[in-house]
C-alpha cells in the first residue's frame, strides 16, 4: 500500500441554507431550521422538514448573460465557485485556466430539470413540443461546463456519480489527474438541489428520521498540488490526504459498518497518521436510519474504540444534500477549525470525514489543518 | 502513488448493443457494415416525426448476469453490468480472483438511469408526486451503474460512474488505466451504458440534430445523428500479470488527453480539440506520425464532422489517417459511445482491420482532400497505434490512445 501525495486546499465557496461561506457552517445554531420562502414554497412538497438556500440572487455574482436558462443546480454551482475565486489569495494567474479543471460530484444533475423536460413530452400535444435551449440542464455535466465557461477553466472538466459519497469521489477523480500531471489544480466538490422531486424520494424512501431536513446546497474548492500553491503563494487552508471509497456489494448494516472500519484505516494508513491523532470527525450519515449507527461503529473501531470530542454534523445546517454531502463536510470542518478561514493554534490537528449510502458504498477522506 | 508505473492491457470485451451480445458478434457486424438502428420500441414513439434509434432489442439481462436481482436494477445499470460480466468472461480470469483483488469499476454514462427517471415522471404526470414507486426511486441515482458492475462481479473495490456525457466512457477508461498503472487496483473494468429515452429523442429533434432515419457521418447529405443505447466494457489488468497467466491481450492502453473548450455548451471548438489530441499524445509519448487510424467521434451532425477534420488537420497536417464512424451503424450510444470506439479499436488492433463508416455515398467534399473514412466495409490492415474520440455537451473532450502490444 503506498502513500499519498498531500493535495492543498487553498480556497473555497460554499452556499447553503446557513448562507453564505464557511463562517455561516459554524455560525448556525442548528436550533430553527428555515422554512422555505419564495416561489418554492407553494411547490408541491411532502409534509417533512425543508431547509433551502434563501435570499442570494445569483445574478449579483454571475451577471446577467447566459443565466437565465440555468436551472437551480448550475446556478448554485456557479455561485460557489465565483465566491471560491473571488476570495482567492492571490488569485488565480490569467494563463492558469488551461491547467485548472472543475470536479463537481452529483448524481442525477439537476433531477427537476430532467424531470421536468421529460414531463413535457408527455403532456405537450406533440412529444418534441420541448424546449431546445432547456435540453442542456438535462445532462448531468451540465453544471461543470458552465463553471468552465463562466471561469475559463479548460483543465478536466469531469462529473462524478457517487450517490450520497459523490463529493469524496470528486476529490478521487481530482486527485489522479493532478497526480497524473493532467492538471495543476482543479475547483472540485458536490451540488445538490431542493425541488419537489428529490424531497418526495427522500420521504417515500423512509430513509430519512422524522427530524431531518431535506435540504441543498453546494460546496467548492480550490484543490491543488502543494507546488503549485506555493509557486502561486497561496497559503492553504487545510491538505488533503487519503481518500478512500469502496462498494461493499451489500447493503447489510454490520457488513456495511466493517466496510467502514476498512476503508477509515486504509485512508489513516495512506495518510500516515495514527487513529489517535484524529481530533474531529465530520458525519455524514446523521439522520439516517439505521445507517447513523452503522457510520458510528465504524468510526469508532477504526479509532481504536473511541470517538474524539470534536464532532461536526452539518446536516443539522443543511439538510440531507446527498451529492453535495461529503463537500459540505468538509466545508464544515474547515469551518470548525477556523471559521475565518485563518490559520490558528491547531495547526497540524487531523479530521476524517466519513460517508456511507443506503446503496453500500462507503467512504472517508483525512485532512490535515493548517 | 509512487513506485515504477505498470503497463497496462485489455485483456476483456463486452458489449451489449444493437448488432448484438458480445464484442464479437458486435465486431462482426461492425466489419460487415451493417445496420442495428430499427423502429423504436422502447418507448412509444408515436407523434415523433422521427421513429428509427440503434435499440437493443434482443437484450434479456437475466440471460447474462448472474448474481443481480434483475428487478432490483435499472434498464443502464443492467447495460453497463451485463457487459462487464461479458468481459470477465472473456478475459479468462477467474472470477474469484477477479473479486479477491483490489478491482473496482468506472462506467461513464450522459444520461443515467433516464428510463427509470422518464417512468417516474409517467406516474408524476398520471398520480401525482405521491404515488411514486418507492422501489424506482432507488434505481435513479447515476452512481448505481457502476454500483451494478461491482454488485455484478462481487468487486469490492471503488465504483466510479463519470457523468460527463457523451465522452464519458473515454473518461472512464483513462481514469481505468491510472488506477492499473499507478498500482492503485489490481484491475478495473472500464465501461459506458445509456439507455434511449423520449426525453433526449425530443431534445435532439428540437436542436435539429436528429436525422430522420439514416446517419451518414462524412457526408455531403449528412443530416444529424440517431440516438442509441447499450453497455459496453473494457478489462484492464496490468501487462505483467497478463503474460503471466498467458492471456489474450487485445491492446495496450498508452494514454490520454482531456480538456474543455469552456466556450460553449453545444457547439465544439476545433482549436480545443486539437489541443486535447495533443495533450493525450503528450501523454501517451506519441507523435502523430505513429497514429495508423482514428475511431472519430463522428456524430454525423454537418458541425460535428466539419469540426473534428478540422481539429485533426491543425495536429497531423496533410499526413490524415484513416478516420471512420461507428456511430454510421449504431447510432450514439451516449455515455457508452467513445467505449464501443475503444472497443473496436481494441479489435482493430489485434484482429488487424479498419473499422467502416456506412452509408457513404458521397464524401463531403467541403471536408477537405484525402480524407478516407473507411466506406461501406472494414478493410484489412495492420494498425499499431489508433486514437480513439469522445466530445460532448459541456465542451468536455476526451481521447484515448490503444496499440499493439510491441
Amino acid at each position: 500500500m503506498t502513500e499519498i501525495e498531500a493535495l492543498a486546499v487553498t480556497g473555497a465557496g460554499v452556499v447553503s441554507p446557513a448562507g453564505f461561506g464557511l463562517a455561516a457552517l459554524r455560525g448556525w445554531d442548528g436550533a430553527a431550521q428555515p422554512a422555505l420562502s419564495g416561489p418554492r414554497r407553494d411547490e408541491d412538497y411532502p409534509p417533512i422538514p425543508l431547509v433551502g438556500i434563501e435570499g442570494i440572487d445569483p445574478e449579483q455574482y454571475l451577471g446577467r448573460k447566459g443565466v437565465r436558462h440555468l436551472d437551480w443546480t448550475t446556478k448554485i454551482a456557479l455561485v460557489a465557485c465565483n465566491r471560491a475565486l473571488a476570495e482567492l489569495d492571490p488569485p488565480l494567474a490569467p494563463d492558469a485556466g488551461t491547467r485548472t479543471g472543475v470536479v463537481i460530484g452529483t448524481s442525477t444533475g439537476s433531477i427537476r430539470s430532467s424531470s421536468e423536460f421529460s414531463r413535457e413530452t408527455l403532456v405537450q400535444e406533440k412529444p418534441y413540443l420541448v424546449r431546445a435551449n432547456l435540453f442542456p440542464n438535462t445532462v448531468m455535466n451540465c453544471c461543470a461546463g458552465q463553471v468552465a465557461i463562466f471561469n475559463g477553466l479548460r483543465g478536466v472538466n469531469a462529473t462524478i456519480a457517487g450517490g450520497r459519497l459523490s463529493s469524496l469521489s470528486a476529490i478521487r477523480y481530482a486527485r489522479n489527474a493532478i497526480v497524473g500531471g493532467h492538471i495543476d489544480g482543479a475547483l472540485v466538490g458536490g451540488v445538490e438541489e431542493l425541488c419537489p422531486q428529490s424531497a418526495w424520494g427522500w420521504h417515500l424512501s423512509g430513509r430519512l428520521t422524522g427530524d431531518t431536513a431535506v435540504g441543498e446546497g453546494c460546496a467548492v474548492f480550490l484543490v491543488e498540488s502543494l507546488p503549485s500553491a506555493a509557486a502561486a503563494g497561496r497559503t492553504p487552508l487545510a491538505e488533503l490526504l487519503a481518500c478512500e471509497v469502496v462498494s461493499a456489494g451489500s447493503d447489510d448494516r454490520p457488513v456495511i459498518s466493517h466496510r467502514a472500519t476498512a476503508a477509515v484505516r486504509r485512508a489513516l494508513e495512506r495518510s500516515g497518521v495514527a487513529p489517535a491523532d484524529v481530533s474531529t470527525v465530520s458525519w455524514g450519515c446523521t439522520g439516517h436510519v439505521g445507517l447513523e449507527r452503522a457510520e458510528l461503529r465504524g468510526v469508532r473501531a477504526a479509532l481504536g474504540g473511541r470517538v474524539p470530542a470534536g464532532s461536526v454534523r452539518v446536516t443539522e445546517v443543511a439538510g440531507e444534500s446527498f451529492s453535495a454531502s461529503g463537500a459540505l463536510q468538509l466545508a464544515a470542518l474547515l469551518a470548525h477549525w477556523a471559521p475565518d478561514g485563518s490559520a490558528g493554534a491547531g495547526s497540524g490537528e487531523i479530521g476524517l470525514v466519513t460517508s456511507i449510502g443506503q446503496d453500500g458504498v462507503v467512504g472517508a477522506l483525512v485532512v490535515r489543518r493548517r | 502513488m509512487s513506485g515504477t508505473p505498470r503497463r497496462v492491457v485489455v485483456t476483456g470485451l463486452g458489449a451489449v448493443s444493437s448488432l448484438g451480445i458480445g464484442a464479437h458478434t458486435f465486431a462482426a457486424g461492425i466489419r460487415e457494415g451493417r445496420s442495428g438502428v430499427s423502429q423504436i420500441r422502447a418507448f412509444d414513439a408515436t407523434g415523433f416525426p422521427h421513429t428509427v434509434a440503434g435499440e437493443v432489442h434482443q437484450f434479456v439481462p437475466e440471460e447474462v448476469v448472474r448474481r443481480l436481482r434483475v428487478g432490483d436494477w435499472g434498464r443502464t445499470a443492467l447495460f453497463a453490468a451485463s457487459a462487464a460480466r461479458l468481459a470477465a468472461d472473456d478475459s479468462g480470469l477467474d472470477a474469484g480472483v477477479l473479486a479477491a483483488a483490489r478491482t473496482g469499476s468506472v462506467v461513464g454514462t450522459t444520461s443515467g438511469e433516464s428510463a427509470v427517471i422518464e417512468a417516474l415522471t409517467g406516474q408524476w404526470v398520471r398520480d401525482g408526486f405521491k404515488r411514486l414507486d418507492p422501489a424506482l426511486i432507488r434505481q435513479v441515482p447515476a452512481n448505481q451503474i457502476a454500483t451494478a458492475v461491482n454488485s455484478e462481479l462481487g468487486l469490492r473495490g471503488e465504483a466510479q460512474t463519470i457523468a460527463t456525457a457523451c465522452s464519458a466512457s473515454n473518461y472512464a477508461l483513462g481514469y481505468a488505466y491510472d488506477m492499473v498503472r499507478t498500482g492503485e487496483a489490481d484491475f478495473m473494468i472500464s465501461g459506458g451504458a445509456d439507455s434511449i429515452n423520449r426525453w433526449a429523442h425530443a431534445g435532439f429533434y428540437r436542436l435539429g440534430a436528429l436525422a430522420e432515419s439514416v446517419c451518414r457521418p462524412f457526408d455531403r447529405n449528412r443530416s444529424g445523428i440517431l440516438t442509441a443505447e447499450g453497455g459496453v466494457a473494457l478489462l484492464l489488468e496490468p501487462l505483467e500479470h497478463a503474460v503471466n497467466r498467458g492471456a489474450r491481450i487485445y491492446a495496450e492502453v498508452l494514454g490520454y488527453g482531456v480538456n474543455c473548450d469552456a466556450s460553449h455548451p453545444v457547439s465544439p471548438d476545433p482549436t480545443s480539440i486539437a489541443a486535447c489530441i495533443r495533450a493525450a499524445h503528450r501523454n501517451a509519448g506519441v507523435s502523430p506520425a505513429d497514429i495508423d487510424y482514428i475511431c472519430a467521434h463522428g456524430t454525423g451532425t454537418p458541425t460535428n464532422d466539419a469540426t473534428e477534420v478540422k481539429a485533426v488537420r491543425e495536429v497531423f497536417g496533410d499526413r490524415l489517417p484513416p478516420i471512420s464512424s461507428i456511430k454510421s451503424m449504431i447510432g450514439h450510444t451516449m455515455g457508452a459511445a467513445s467505449g464501443f470506439g475503444a472497443l473496436i479499436c481494441c479489435l482493430a488492433l489485434h484482429e488487424g482491420f479498419l473499422p467502416p463508416t456506412a452509408n457513404i455515398t458521397e464524401v463531403d467534399p467541403a471536408l477537405g482532400p484525402d480524407l478516407d473514412p473507411v466506406p461501406g466495409r472494414s478493410r484489412p490492415a495492420s494498425p499499431r497505434v489508433v486514437q480513439n474520440h469522445g466530445f460532448a455537451f459541456g465542451g468536455n473532450n476526451a481521447i484515448t490512445i490503444l496499440g499493439r502490444v510491441a
